[in-house]
């Protein structure tokens, strides 16, 4: 998953990343999706509100799939990456201001998964002042000295660990009939402030606007042709299935094992508790291996995205295999990301599953922006001709932006007057 | 000297000074090396028209004054032979043809020169991004720096527009200036391009660089430019390669079009792809490439020099002919030093060294890198169990699959004429002098120095 060279990832056909590679980039991000935010994010659901709000995950699976659709769609038909577009279709103000949302977007990401790191080694007790400048200068060395590609693929078999969530939601034995009416009927009624936050923050870790940059980069880079349209357009909506399946089980997991107490997870190891009924008393040990696995992954991941990103958009030079002094803004990007998410994580008082959630919810406030770019641009008969979105796939795609908008306006608005009062 | 970023949005009045729109952008004729302006767009509220450049008075950072009396406006449409400055050009994808890299215009420089207004250069630094973002200049040489805003104005003859990312506009761009360059270096440009421009600029590249360059690509680039390019063009490129290369990037094609461009090929070219593609890939017989020159041991060495001058075998093959006997059997080989030493008249029965080392086909890669490294061979003749010679693998071949990674990228696939040049700094070949303008001398010199200079060493054997 992990873009150090997209390119030559996807071009080695063995070791473990054979599977993945073979099926394809939509699945590889839709598995990527679940890093620290998501599994967090998705577990808090579940304690805090139980089953109650099941529903909003067919909504974002639908949003997911129709997204990374259209993204897929950009990079086969266009061959570029999504800044590049944004770069060369609306020109340098726009992309700046799609950069900066871009670079926000992934520092609070960033946050999130060094904090992510320390809730996990905090399992095993290890100090949170110690995980989060030792993770980061880790990720760090490792990127720009060139080893990570070899340790990369540990990461991402640690974050296999997710999968249990499956298993655990099956034996959890929730009351499916609950279950499926919860998935089926949105409600909207009594509704609390913190609970719609919540809301945002799962449409948010779902929909993630780095997920869109770095699957059109991927597809474009993998130089799928336009005759392989279809697969790659079934490899997207499949992945994003596929993403939503795995969340609705960390819900239903956690909602039966914590749901009862209604409130948030307070720590890594607790969050854990959901897998006892598969692992007992090992799953503390799997879930800080995998939490742990994920987060490093995502270090890397995301500061690189934006580095990559703000690259492509303003022509400096990039690339992991240049030397630091080759490529001084590329690795300067993605150094002050790495360190400024550890210095974040590090401020006293702070608590990383707060961080967590809360990163995840700017995500969904950035969402819309990002969202009204790539509608815009797969809309656009100029740039795509006759693959250009029709006219329903618009309409639900400017009607996704207006009701993110809408929900983000009020919920800060409401948040601003709670403050006031 | 004008900048294009100064220039849109401002207003364009009639003699009178009225405002009659905004210029929304500029049209350049192309195929000269400093192609003069040849008219405006101006917007004027919901129309784009089209004002010949003959009617423009003054054109400077306040706007455009148009005289009234030679005013010919119409309705824009594009033509042929032109660009437009900001549509095609600002904000898309260019290729630095002298600092071999592809970089994204900021901004575009005009200035008059010969009494017209002409496009000079292009910018692609920071002061570019600066002036875009509507930073007063004060602000724009403080932020970027005097030498750094220099350093990144790409003069308008070093630069190859790619075509256009937009799908109903084509640019005709004979990609000239690409043409001149290494085909190492304008491999390195293709594999950063996207699809569309990669297949743009094969089919408007000469058989020849295109050819070389296919060479010189990333295997998964190459496979998929072939299967991009039309499938006769595919062919007639794969015949101008050597065999061996050839076969290898047939060998990744997809069965269907493998068998379609393999149709298209010569017959001749058709039996060599095929016979090296029946060998494992990790053996001699994979690596090694049919094209050889063998002689009977009753030729003579100048029979021996025609016979390569017929041939014209690649640079490492051609180090030396081989010697066999009526049923293709290895009896020894001459090298060509001692070919151009030996009387006209000698026999290469006579020159030849006996008992050549040679390699067996099934032999895997890892003992013919050894055996390359331990003789010093720039090649090394191929038999079966019968001793017949099948073939030959150069050095270049023989050692790249022991390469560390990092280092292939690096290593040219074939010696080039330039690369044996540029073994001397002092005799740097023409092309890299002639375009090398004050900026990047010092990295045009060392990318083309790259090529490992062996033709020193390798000549001798032991």
């Amino acid at each position: 998953m992990a873009n150090l060279r997209l390119r030559d990832l996807f071009r080695r056909r063995r070791g473990p990343l054979a599977f993945l590679a073979v099926v394809g980039p939509g699945l590889i991000a839709g598995v990527a999706g679940n890093d620290a935010g998501g599994i967090t994010t998705y577990a808090t659901l579940g304690s805090q509100t139980g089953l109650r709000f099941l529903w909003i995950l067919p909504l974002t699976t639908l949003l997911l799939a129709l997204v990374q659709e259209s993204v897929a769609r950009l990079g086969v038909v266009t061959g570029q990456g999504l800044s590049d577009l944004i770069r060369e279709r609306f020109g340098v103000r726009w992309a700046l201001f799609a950069m900066v949302v871009l670079l926000l977007a992934n520092l609070a990401n960033t946050v999130a998964n060094v904090a992510g790191a320390a809730s996990a080694l905090a399992i095993f007790n290890v100090p949170i002042l110690i995980t989060a400048p030792l993770a980061a200068l880790t990720v760090w060395v490792l990127v720009v000295y060139g080893t990570y590609r070899s340790v990369e693929r540990i990461f991402l078999a640690l974050t296999a660990v997710f999968l249990a969530y499956i298993a655990a939601a099956l034996l959890a034995n929730p009351n499916w009939a609950t279950v499926a009416s919860s998935l089926t009927t949105p409600n909207l009624g009594g509704v609390s402030g913190a609970e719609m936050l919540l809301l945002v923050a799962v449409v948010g870790t779902t929909v993630t606007p780095y997920m869109q940059f770095y699957l059109q980069s991927a597809v474009a880079e993998k130089g799928i042709g336009v005759e392989e349209l279809g697969a790659a357009r079934a490899d997207a909506i499949l992945g994003s299935i596929w993403t939503n399946f795995i969340a609705a089980c960390v819900v239903i997991a956690t909602a039966v094992a914590l749901g009862s107490l209604g409130k948030p997870i307070a720590s890594a190891a607790e969050a854990a508790v959901a897998l006892e009924p598969l692992a007992g008393s090992f799953s503390k040990i799997l879930f800080g291996a995998g939490l742990f696995g994920a987060s490093l992954l995502a270090m890397a991941i995301m500061p690189l995205t934006t580095a990559f990103a703000l690259a492509e958009a303003f022509g400096f030079e990039s690339g992991v295999d240049k030397r630091l002094r080759e490529a001084p803004i590329f690795y300067g990007i993605f150094t002050a990301i790495l360190a400024i998410g550890a210095i974040v994580v590090m401020l006293p008082g702070l608590n990383p599953i707060g961080a967590i959630i809360s990163s995840q919810y700017l995500q969904g406030l950035f969402l819309p922006i990002v969202l009204a770019f790539i509608v815009k641009l797969s809309s656009s008969k100029a740039l795509l001709g006759e693959h250009a979105s029709p006219r329903w796939l618009r309409l639900i795609g400017w009607g996704s932006v207006a009701i993110l908008a809408i929900l983000n306006v009020g919920i800060v608005v409401v948040n601003l007057l709670g403050l006031a009062a | 000297m004008l900048h294009l970023s100064r220039l849109i949005g401002r207003p364009v009045r009639d003699s009178s000074a009225d405002a009659i729109g905004v210029i929304d952008d500029l049209i350049a004729a192309v195929g000269t090396s400093h192609p003069p302006i040849t008219g405006l767009v101006v917007r004027t509220g919901r129309r784009r028209i089209y004002l010949g450049w003959s009617s423009v008075e003054q054109i400077d950072a306040a706007g455009a004054t148009i005289s009234a009396t030679r005013v010919n406006i119409s309705r824009f449409r594009r033509r042929e032979d032109e660009i437009l400055l900001k549509g095609d050009l600002l904000d898309k994808q260019i290729v630095d043809i002298d600092g071999r890299k592809v970089v994204r215009a900021n901004d575009v420089i005009l200035d008059f020169i010969d009494g017209a207004m002409r496009l000079v250069a292009v910018d692609v630094g920071t002061a570019g991004l600066l002036r875009r973002l509507g930073l007063p200049d004060a602000w724009v040489d403080r932020l970027s720096g005097e030498r750094s805003r220099v350093a990144s104005y790409i003069d308008w003859e070093d630069v190859d527009p790619l075509g256009s990312t937009i799908a109903s506009v084509r640019l005709r761009v004979p990609h000239a200036g690409l043409s001149e360059l290494h085909p190492a270096d304008l491999a390195t440009i293709v594999d950063q391009l996207t699809p569309r421009d990669r297949a743009d600029i094969f089919n408007t590249l000469d058989e020849e660089v295109a050819a070389e360059a296919l060479e010189e690509l990333e295997p998964e680039t190459r496979t998929d430019l072939l299967e991009d390019l039309e499938p006769e063009r595919a062919a007639d490129l794969l015949e101008e390669m050597s065999p061996d290369e050839a076969a290898d990037a047939v060998a990744e094609l997809s069965p269907l079009s493998r068998k379609e461009i393999l149709r298209l090929m010569t017959k001749e070219e058709r039996d060599d792809v095929q016979e090296l593609l029946a060998h494992p890939e990790k053996s001699a017989g994979g690596l090694m490439t049919t094209e050889h020159v063998a002689l009977r041991p009753q030729a003579t060495a100048a029979e021996a020099l025609a016979a390569i001058r017929r041939h014209k075998p690649d640079a490492e093959v051609a180090f030396a002919v081989y010697v066999v006997d009526g049923r293709r059997r290895l009896l020894g080989e001459v090298t060509l030093r001692d070919l151009v030493l030996a009387s006209p008249a000698a026999t290469v029965g006579a020159l030849m060294e006996d008992e050549p080392v040679a390699v067996e086909l099934l032999a895997h890669s890892d003992e013919v890198a050894r055996v390359v490294t331990r003789y010093g061979l720039v090649a090394v003749p191929v038999v079966d169990v019968a001793h017949r010679l099948m073939g030959v693998i150069t050095v270049s071949d023989a050692l790249w699959d022991v390469l560390p990674e990092e280092w292939r990228r690096e290593m040219p696939r074939r010696l080039h004429a330039d690369s044996l040049a540029a073994a001397g700094p002092q005799e740097l070949p023409a092309r890299a002098t002639t375009k090398r303008s004050t900026k990047s001398a010092p990295k045009s010199a060392a990318k083309v120095r790259k090529g490992p200079p062996r033709n020193k060493s390798s000549v001798k054997r032991g």
